[in-house]
């Protein structure tokens, strides 16, 4: 009686059981994450420098408002979205091409596929010690001769105001661009091959096709990478901190640089959280905009 | 298309192939290479390729850091974090799968916000936070911070994992007498083996190679590879590079093989994880 009382399956029982499943990782989340945000969140309406306590005290916006007006902040914002658009523009582009490359199925491509893995798992901070290496100007393998072909400033690519972003861009591009390759390959993989045989049939060239069969077909990848890239570049920190620290004259200074910079390292707790907090909100709403962006287009992809 | 237009379209495609294959590993080749360098070689002006190689840079990180310990610190931190996401994770992203309520997706997509969350938000009030519970500069700090971070994705991964498994294959273990939880334990897991494999390797990769939580929530004794490899140099640009590629032995080459070996389930984890 017990027993089978036990395994009755009724749908109470049912969600009781999910609900178990599900409750520790969603405690966990709001415990570790959801309220260190929320204080966040507090913590930027104060003036509250740990290095001084006793000036803490409430100050609604100010933060908010000190930030937008701080010169170096601004610089940062528009040093990030300059990152941001040059860094995912070129690994689509990029990444996409590879992508067609690898997409015929063979040994060849297939180790090549795997080979391609590698700087998605080289350790970020060693990708940016690598290139602040190769590229130093008086002992570096690439920054040596490109300093004495003249083809770089004399303090070397990454020692130059003019240079050091677009640098440090293409060190981003080096490193994400297999994975955007990757995940445009799965989904040129799982194309249905029926479409693809009928266009050739038609006789629909190579441009063509691309253009009216296979580009709309990738749309919802192409969105998921176009989010996934964005939301990452624009919280970069480890290449850039140790291939410039975000110099040469915070020229290559991205907000996450100056977010931790001022809350981590001057204890500045709330103007800190506060300029994490915009970083946050850009994120959000770049990550809307490409999403409505991407299903106006599907949507009229598929109505033509 | 005539055999020799497609086999010259071939030759083009696999020298383009090549040549971007040499763009992505030479700069990796280098730095394992300066570990055989001598420090004065790296230096040489005009920089060459060729050296005597020598074993003298590891013999220079053997004496000057503690090895095992930060050897030690990177495993217990990232297998701790994998373990602890997993463990939170899987019946998660198994419960958000399996329940009837339409809010289900509603914190399916929560746990996908908080992945987009810059870590900065969540690290200073963590920082304080762990001071708080007496926990910072211990292995737990880090564990515990890592582990938000993954649970959320591992959850949002094993939930599109468990959502392409049909429900009709746990019912029949059900009918057959198996329990709400052996039919997850012995049914459902078992078919998304392939996802907590990709999950896993994702969550370990994404902890043996981050700096910036360790950096602020470790002290000397728990400090991982991934933050002594910065400290080694101290800003000091002149020396040092061989010992990186040294260093890099320990702290990078590990997390490469390791993604060579099981690429398989990355590139499921890397195509299906964002889904």
């Amino acid at each position: 009686m017990q027993r089978s009382l036990l395994r009755l399956t009724s749908p109470r029982r049912r969600s009781l059981f999910l609900f178990v499943m599900a409750a520790p990782a969603a405690l966990h989340v709001a415990v570790f994450a959801l309220y260190p945000i929320l204080r966040g969140v507090g913590f930027s309406l104060f003036q509250m420098n740990l290095m001084q306590p006793w000036l803490h005290r409430f100050i609604c916006l100010r933060n908010y408002t000190d930030a937008l007006a701080d010169p170096e902040i601004r610089h940062s914002l528009i040093v990030t979205l300059i990152f941001t658009l040059g860094c995912v523009t070129a690994e689509l582009v990029l990444g996409f091409c590879l992508a067609l490359l690898l997409w015929p199925d063979s040994r060849f491509n297939r180790v090549a596929t795997t080979l391609m893995l590698v700087p998605i798992t080289v350790t970020p901070i060693v990708v940016g010690l690598i290139f602040r290496a190769l590229l130093d100007p008086s002992f570096g393998l690439i920054g040596y001769w490109l300093v004495h072909a003249h083809l770089a400033p004399p303090q070397g690519l990454l020692g130059d105001t003019r240079t050091a972003l677009p640098t440090m861009m293409v060190v981003d591009v080096w490193e994400w661009t297999p994975l955007v390759a990757l995940i445009l390959l799965a989904a040129l993989k799982a194309l249905p091959s029926d479409v693809l045989d009928a266009a050739e049939i038609d006789g629909a060239d190579h441009v063509r096709r691309l253009r009216l069969i296979i580009l709309p077909m990738m749309l919802p990848a192409l969105f998921l990478v176009l989010v996934l890239r964005v939301t990452d570049v624009f919280r970069t920190y480890d290449i850039v901190f140790a291939a410039t620290a975000g110099g040469p004259a915070d020229s290559t200074n991205l907000l996450m640089l100056s977010a931790v910079k001022q809350g981590l390292l001057f204890f500045d707790i709330g103007y800190g959280s506060a300029i994490s907090i915009l970083m946050t909100l850009c994120i959000v709403l770049m990550a809307a905009v490409i999403m409505l962006t991407l299903r106006r287009m599907d949507r009229r992809f598929n109505e033509s | 298309m005539s055999r020799r237009t497609k086999g010259s379209a071939l030759l083009m495609q696999r020298s383009l192939l090549v040549m971007a294959l040499l763009v992505f590993l030479a700069p990796i080749l280098w730095l394992i290479m300066t570990a055989y360098e001598p420090s004065r070689a790296i230096q040489s002006v005009p920089p060459t390729l060729r050296f005597t190689p020598s074993l003298a840079n590891f013999a220079s990180i053997a004496s000057n850091f503690d090895l095992p310990r930060l050897t030690l610190s990177s495993m217990v931190i990232s297998a701790g974090s994998t373990m602890l996401s997993l463990l939170l994770g899987i019946p998660c992203g198994y419960a958000l799968a399996r329940t009837r309520m339409r809010s289900a997706i509603l914190l399916a997509y929560a746990f996908l916000a908080i992945r987009g969350v810059p870590t900065v938000v969540t690290l200073i009030p963590f920082y304080l936070f762990m001071r708080q519970l007496h926990l910072l500069g211990s292995w737990w700090a880090v564990i515990l911070m890592n582990a938000t971070l993954s649970t959320a994705f591992v959850a949002w991964m094993m939930y599109t994992a468990f959502r392409a498994i049909p429900r009709e294959v746990e019912d029949a273990a059900i009918v057959d007498g198996c329990s709400a939880f052996g039919a997850f334990w012995r049914v459902a897991l078992p078919l998304a083996r392939t996802s907590v494999a990709a999950a896993a390797l994702l969550c370990m990769m994404f902890a043996w190679n981050d700096y910036l939580n360790p950096a602020f929530l470790t002290r000397a004794e728990t400090r991982p590879l991934s933050v002594a490899l910065l400290t080694a140099f101290g800003g000091n640009t002149t020396s040092g590079w061989g010992t990186l590629g040294a260093m890099a032995h320990l702290s990078t080459i590990p997390i490469v093989l390791a993604g060579l070996l099981l690429n398989r389930y990355l590139t499921a984890g890397l195509t299906r994880g964002i889904h």
